[in-house]
C-alpha cells in the first residue's frame, strides 16, 4: 500500500496535468457549448471522459519508465496508477453529478443549455450520475492504461492486433446475444423488449468490463521491459 | 557472507542475439566495480536485470540474496542511473522539469538526501527549474548523477552516467562518488568507456564480451601484473625466457614484449642491469585485451571467468 501511494505521489509531481488537464478541456467544450447556445445535447461532456481513456493511456507510456527507475515494480505502479484514476473518477462523478443538479436548477445556465444531463445515461437523480460517471470514467481510465501497456510492450502492431482482437470478441458477443434472444441488444428501455438496459444496468456491465480492463492490464504489464 | 550482488548461469538473448551468456558473478557488498567492455558487450543489459527492469532467458540473479524482478523490498534500496534514461514528456504542456524529477525521487528512496541534491545540482550547474527535454545530453547525465547519489541506495547501478559531461564535471562524480562512498558506504556497480579515468575508483573490476564475463578480479591484483618489457632484442628475450607471453614486436634491433606476471624487486635490477623499460599496462589496455579473446585474460589471475 505503502508503494501505491508513493507511486500516486510521483503522477502527482505535477498535479496541473493530471487534475487540471481534463477539467480545462472540459471548460473549454463547455464554454464553446454556451457560445453556441440551443438546448439539444450536443455530446461535449464525452470530451471529457475522453480524457480520461488519453490520461490513461499516458499515464503508462510517458511515466513508466522513470517510475521503474525510481523503484517501483510493475505491479505496485499498475495499482498506484489505476488507484489514483479511480479516486480521480469518484471526485470527478461527484462534480458531475453537482453540476448537473445546477444546470437542472437553472434551467441549463439560464440559457436553456443541455450539457451535463446526458439522455438516458446521465439523466436521473444525482447519486445515479454520480455512480454512472464514476463507473464510466473509472473504465476510459484503465481502458486506456492498458492500451498503454499493450503499446509499450508490443508497439504499434501489438497494438493493432490488441484493437483488431477486440472487435472480433465484440463481434462475437453481438452475434450470440443476438442469436439467443431472439433479437438485437438494446441500450434504452423498450416496452417488451426482452434484452433492452436500464442505464443502471448499463453501468453494472461496464463496471464488470473495468474489472475485465483491470486484470488484462495487469497481465500485460507483468512483462513489460523498460 | 552473501555477496550484495550475483549472477548464476544468467543468459539473456533477442531473436537472433544473445546479449548475455551464462554470466556468473559474485559483487561484495560496500564496494566500488566497474563494470567494462565494449559497446554491445551486454553490460546495460546486466544492469536493467539487476535492476529489475529486464527478465532473464535463463539462469538467476541475486541483490542482497533474493531476486530482484517486482520484489519491492529489494528495489527500494537500488537506484539504477541509465544514460539513455526516459522521463515523462508531453507535447505543448507544462514540462516534466528537474525538480520535478527530483522530487519523485525524494519519496521513493528512504535514504534521500535532498541537501545533497541541491548541492550537486550547484556544482553541475544545473537548474531545477528546467524542463527535461530541454536539457543537453551532458546535462541530462547530471541529472542522473544526481539522483543516483542524493538516493543514498545500499546498491547503486551507473550505467554510462557521465555521457556528455565534460571533464570537469567528470571530476565532480569522481570526487562526489568517493566522498559519498566514504561517508555512506554502499555497494556500487559503475559501467563505464573512461576506464583509465575511473581507474582509481575501482576495488574490482568485471569485464564483459559478447555477453561473457572475460575477466573479475580485484583492481589491486591486476596493477601490475602486465608488463610492456621494450629494449634490445636480446636482452628482452633473456628477460622474457620462461615467462607467459601475450604478445611480441620487434623493430631493428629493438623489441616489445607483453608479458604476464608480477614484476619482483629483484626483477627491476636486472631490468635496468640489460638496458631495459617495464611499463605496466593501463587497466584500459588490459580490458583491451581481455576484450580482443580469451587468450589474454585468462592467464591473469585464478578469479578469471573466461
Amino acid at each position: 500500500m505503502n508503494t501505491m501511494i508513493k507511486v500516486a505521489r510521483y503522477h502527482l509531481v505535477m498535479p496541473g496535468m493530471f487534475l487540471g488537464l481534463p477539467w480545462a478541456t472540459l471548460a473549454g467544450v463547455f464554454a464553446a457549448n454556451v457560445a453556441r447556445g440551443g438546448d439539444h445535447f450536443r455530446g461535449g461532456l464525452a470530451v471529457f471522459f475522453g480524457m480520461f481513456f488519453i490520461t490513461g493511456v499516458q499515464r503508462v507510456g510517458g511515466w513508466l519508465p522513470f517510475g521503474l527507475a525510481l523503484g517501483a515494480t510493475r505491479r505496485s505502479f499498475y495499482a498506484g496508477t489505476a488507484l489514483l484514476g479511480v479516486s480521480m473518477s469518484l471526485v470527478s462523478g461527484l462534480v458531475i453529478a453537482g453540476l448537473q443538479a445546477i444546470e437542472r436548477a437553472t434551467g441549463g445556465w439560464g440559457l436553456s443549455i443541455t450539457f451535463f444531463r446526458v439522455p438516458y445515461l446521465l439523466n436521473g437523480p444525482w447519486y445515479a450520475t454520480w455512480l454512472t460517471s464514476f463507473v464510466g470514467l473509472s473504465a476510459l481510465f484503465v481502458y486506456g492504461m492498458w492500451y498503454g501497456i499493450v503499446n509499450r510492450r508490443w508497439g504499434m502492431l501489438g497494438l493493432l492486433a490488441f484493437i483488431a482482437v477486440q472487435a472480433l470478441v465484440a463481434l462475437a458477443v453481438a452475434f450470440a446475444y443476438t442469436r439467443s434472444s431472439g433479437g438485437p441488444l438494446l441500450l434504452r428501455p423498450a416496452d417488451g423488449h426482452p434484452a433492452s438496459l436500464s442505464a443502471l444496468e448499463l453501468t453494472g456491465v461496464i463496471a464488470a468490463l473495468t474489472v475485465v480492463f483491470l486484470v488484462g492490464g495487469q497481465a500485460a504489464i507483468r512483462r513489460v521491459t523498460v | 557472507m552473501t555477496p550484495a550482488i550475483s549472477a548464476t548461469g544468467l543468459t539473456r538473448e533477442y531473436y537472433d542475439q544473445v546479449a548475455l551468456d551464462d554470466v556468473n558473478l559474485a559483487i561484495g557488498a560496500r564496494t566500488i566495480t566497474g563494470l567494462l567492455g565494449r559497446n554491445g558487450a551486454g553490460k546495460t543489459t546486466l544492469l536493467r536485470i539487476l535492476a529489475g527492469q529486464e527478465f532473464p532467458s535463463s539462469g538467476s540473479v541475486q541483490v542482497f540474496g533474493s531476486a530482484p524482478a517486482e520484489n519491492q523490498d529489494v528495489l527500494r534500496r537500488l537506484v539504477l542511473v541509465r544514460e539513455d534514461q526516459a522521463y515523462p514528456d508531453f507535447q505543448g504542456y507544462p514540462n516534466f522539469k528537474v525538480s520535478h524529477a527530483l522530487r519523485a525521487a525524494s519519496f521513493c528512496y528512504p535514504r534521500w538526501d535532498a541537501g545533497l541534491a541541491s548541492s550537486l545540482l550547484g556544482d553541475f550547474g544545473l537548474r531545477a527549474g528546467k524542463a527535461v527535454k530541454s536539457l543537453s545530453r551532458g546535462q541530462r547525465s547530471s541529472l542522473g548523477i544526481t539522483i543516483g547519489l542524493a538516493a543514498r541506495a545500499e546498491v547503486t547501478l551507473f550505467d554510462e552516467p557521465y555521457a556528455g559531461l565534460d571533464a570537469v564535471a567528470r571530476q565532480i562524480f569522481y570526487d562526489r562518488l568517493l566522498a559519498e562512498y566514504a561517508d555512506f558506504p554502499r555497494t556500487v556497480l559503475l559501467s563505464t568507456h573512461l576506464i583509465d579515468e575511473a581507474a582509481g575508483l575501482f576495488e574490482n573490476v568485471v569485464v564483459i564480451d559478447r555477453g561473457r564475463v572475460v575477466l573479475d578480479t580485484t583492481a589491486d591484483g591486476l596493477r601490475g601484473t602486465v608488463t610492456t618489457v621494450s629494449g634490445p632484442v636480446l636482452a628482452v628475450n633473456s628477460f622474457t625466457e620462461g615467462r607467459p607471453v601475450w604478445e611480441r614486436r620487434g623493430l631493428g634491433s629493438q623489441a616489445s614484449v607483453v608479458m604476464v606476471g608480477q614484476v619482483s624487486g629483484e626483477d627491476r635490477e636486472r631490468a635496468r642491469s640489460l638496458g631495459l623499460d617495464l611499463t605496466p599496462l593501463s587497466l584500459q589496455q588490459l580490458v583491451v585485451r581481455a576484450s580482443a579473446g580469451p587468450a589474454g585474460a585468462g592467464s591473469l589471475t585464478g578469479r578469471t571467468n573466461a
